[in-house]
């Protein structure tokens, strides 16, 4: 039983796409201030899960919580207001506007402009490009280069969780280890992370907490370590013994034939 | 055919060509933003003409002066258009109910305007309108000067809303990207309203000068809206520069080739431009067809 009042809590919640269910009751609570890593197999329904927080898709049933305010039916516009920034897994600057533009974007919904000002003060010092850069189409920058001012923007609106999909998908290794060292940063600013990572050992390692899903529920949470340190787990997702399972399954096909 | 006879034919087209880009950046806003081909941009344009025509005949006031009431009130009618009809059409067959459901708007559109003013063409009327002056050695006519002044400021206005406010930020990224725009905190469903206001209220100011310099009734907007749509297909789906250059480009080669081979190949050509580029540039001059894909 949770004895701390979570940040982010799914209660049952059950989504997809269509006509079928990707996540298949959902339940698990995020505590407030740490890094939360999901890892599972593909369609296990992870970036379905980050889409529910983000407001990008309604979930069936179910619902979440948000510091104990409920957040389902609620537009992505009205959870960002609520403190909840996501980056998505595909890069979602806008190509033909620059990085200033598009970082400002990242405060849209902040009226007063002297608050944006000071806040892109911020963000520049803390990524150097988004001053190096300013005048440039965000669509000229690199793969790695487009994450960091993505990482910039979500940042402009002081979020308490921010929620990241892949964010290491399509980086080389040094941008990767940048990525990385940014997501601690974010985390020891105060902004509690939910991320969803390919790499899994990567982003477990990073991780306060883990949580594996396995076709559309929790099949395992725990700390970062206990996550990452479970027999089953590493056999399954970390390439733990990714011979013996091949072997397993070459034998089941030639039983099957 | 001789020099001058062409060079006033591009004169003639540039000042006529802003018109069409001003009305085809309307309708391409439209595609842009909210993935809708809006073919009733033609009989908007006929009904800007005509409202422009009302407040001229029956209450005297001056073309110009009279965009003042029928812009505003275009604007009103594209918002409840897109509020009653467009914003209910969702998934991935909309861009093709949105052409059945706006053609269905324009044979309604078209149906009640023969009944208010018959079938019969008029032609706007004032003073300017059929007065030239000399420029250069040129005799032009003040309505296309009038016209061509009227579509910069317009479409300078339009630059300035789109590149210099908050609220042009927000339409420039659900142009580009309506889950990422979401996704910052901008409401894509009310852009997505206003630009279809933006995109009607425009056909006012050109259905005004289309009015001028020729006669119309309400069969006028089929002419219309394929050539707006050649103008939008060829400058790239949602492109707004795409669509300033590609009206200026098509209406100017259209008037020269009107003078040099005559008028009959004139529209001929308007339309072998398009599938000439199109089969070299599939998407348009300047769309960008991964982008369209995606």
């Amino acid at each position: 039983m949770t004895t701390w009042a979570p940040l982010l809590r799914f209660e049952g919640v059950i989504a997809g796409y269509g006509g079928g269910d990707v996540l298949k009751g959902v339940n698990y609570s995020m505590e407030e201030g740490g890094v939360t890593c999901i890892v599972g197999p593909n369609g296990s329904g992870k970036s379905t899960l980050l889409k529910t927080v983000s407001g990008l898709l309604r979930p069936r049933l179910g619902q979440i919580f948000f510091k104990g305010e409920p957040i389902v039916g609620r537009s992505p516009r009205e959870i960002l207001k609520l403190g909840i920034v996501q980056v998505p897994q595909q890069h979602s600057l806008f190509r033909e506007m620059t990085v200033h533009e598009n970082v400002e974007l990242g405060a849209f919904l902040v009226k007063d402009r002297s608050v944006v000002a000071e806040r892109m003060a911020m963000v520049r010092e803390m990524f150097p490009i988004v001053a190096e850069r300013a005048k440039d189409k965000a669509g000229s920058l690199s793969g790695g280069q487009q994450r960091l001012v993505e990482f910039a923007r979500c940042l402009m609106l002081e979020p308490e969780l921010v929620v990241l999909d892949e964010p290491s998908m399509g980086l080389d290794p040094k941008t990767l280890r940048i990525m990385l060292d940014t997501v601690k940063m974010m985390n020891s600013m105060g902004r509690s992370i939910l991320l969803v990572e390919q790499n899994a050992r990567q982003g477990l390692k990073l991780s306060s907490h883990g949580v594996v899903l396995e076709n559309g529920q929790v099949r395992l949470s725990g700390t970062g370590d206990e996550v990452l340190n479970n027999p089953d787990i590493a056999a399954l997702y970390l390439g733990g013994s990714v011979r013996a399972k091949m072997a397993a399954s070459t034998s089941e096909v030639k039983e099957n034939t | 055919m001789n020099g001058t006879a062409l060079i006033h034919s591009i004169i003639d087209g540039i000042l006529t060509g802003s018109v069409y880009a001003l009305m085809a950046t309307g309708l391409t806003l439209i595609f842009g933003v909210m993935n809708i081909i809006n073919v009733a941009q033609g009989i908007f344009v006929i009904l800007g003409a005509y409202l422009s025509y009302a407040l001229s005949v029956h209450f005297g006031i001056d073309l110009f002066v009279g965009l003042a009431i029928t812009i505003p009130t275009l604007f009103l009618v594209g918002i409840v258009v897109e509020r009653v009809f467009l914003s209910r059409i969702k998934g991935p067959e909309k861009v093709v109910m949105s052409i059945l459901v706006t053609y269905a708007i324009s044979l309604v559109i078209e149906g009640i305007l023969n009944m208010v003013f018959s079938v019969n063409y008029v032609e706007l009327q004032a003073w300017y309108v059929d007065r030239s002056v000399r420029v250069f050695g040129y005799w032009l006519p003040y309505i296309y000067l009038l016209g061509f002044a009227l579509a910069v400021v317009l479409l300078g206005a339009l630059y300035f809303m789109l590149y210099r406010t908050r609220f042009g930020a927000s339409v420039r990224a659900s142009l580009a990207d309506q889950t990422s725009a979401a996704l910052v905190g901008i409401n894509v469903k009310n852009v997505s309203t206003i630009c279809f206001g933006i995109g009607i209220a425009v056909t006012a100011a050109g259905g005004m000068i289309y009015g001028a310099t020729n006669a119309f009734n309400a069969s006028s907007s089929y002419d219309l809206i394929s050539r707006l749509l050649v103008i939008i297909v060829l400058g790239g789906m949602g492109s707004i520069g795409g669509a300033l250059a590609a009206g200026v480009f098509m209406i100017t080669v259209e008037d020269m080739v009107s003078v040099i081979w005559g008028p009959v190949w004139s529209s001929l050509t308007f339309f072998l431009i398009l599938v000439i580029i199109l089969s070299v540039r599939p998407q348009g001059i300047f769309g960008k067809l991964e982008a369209r894909l995606a």
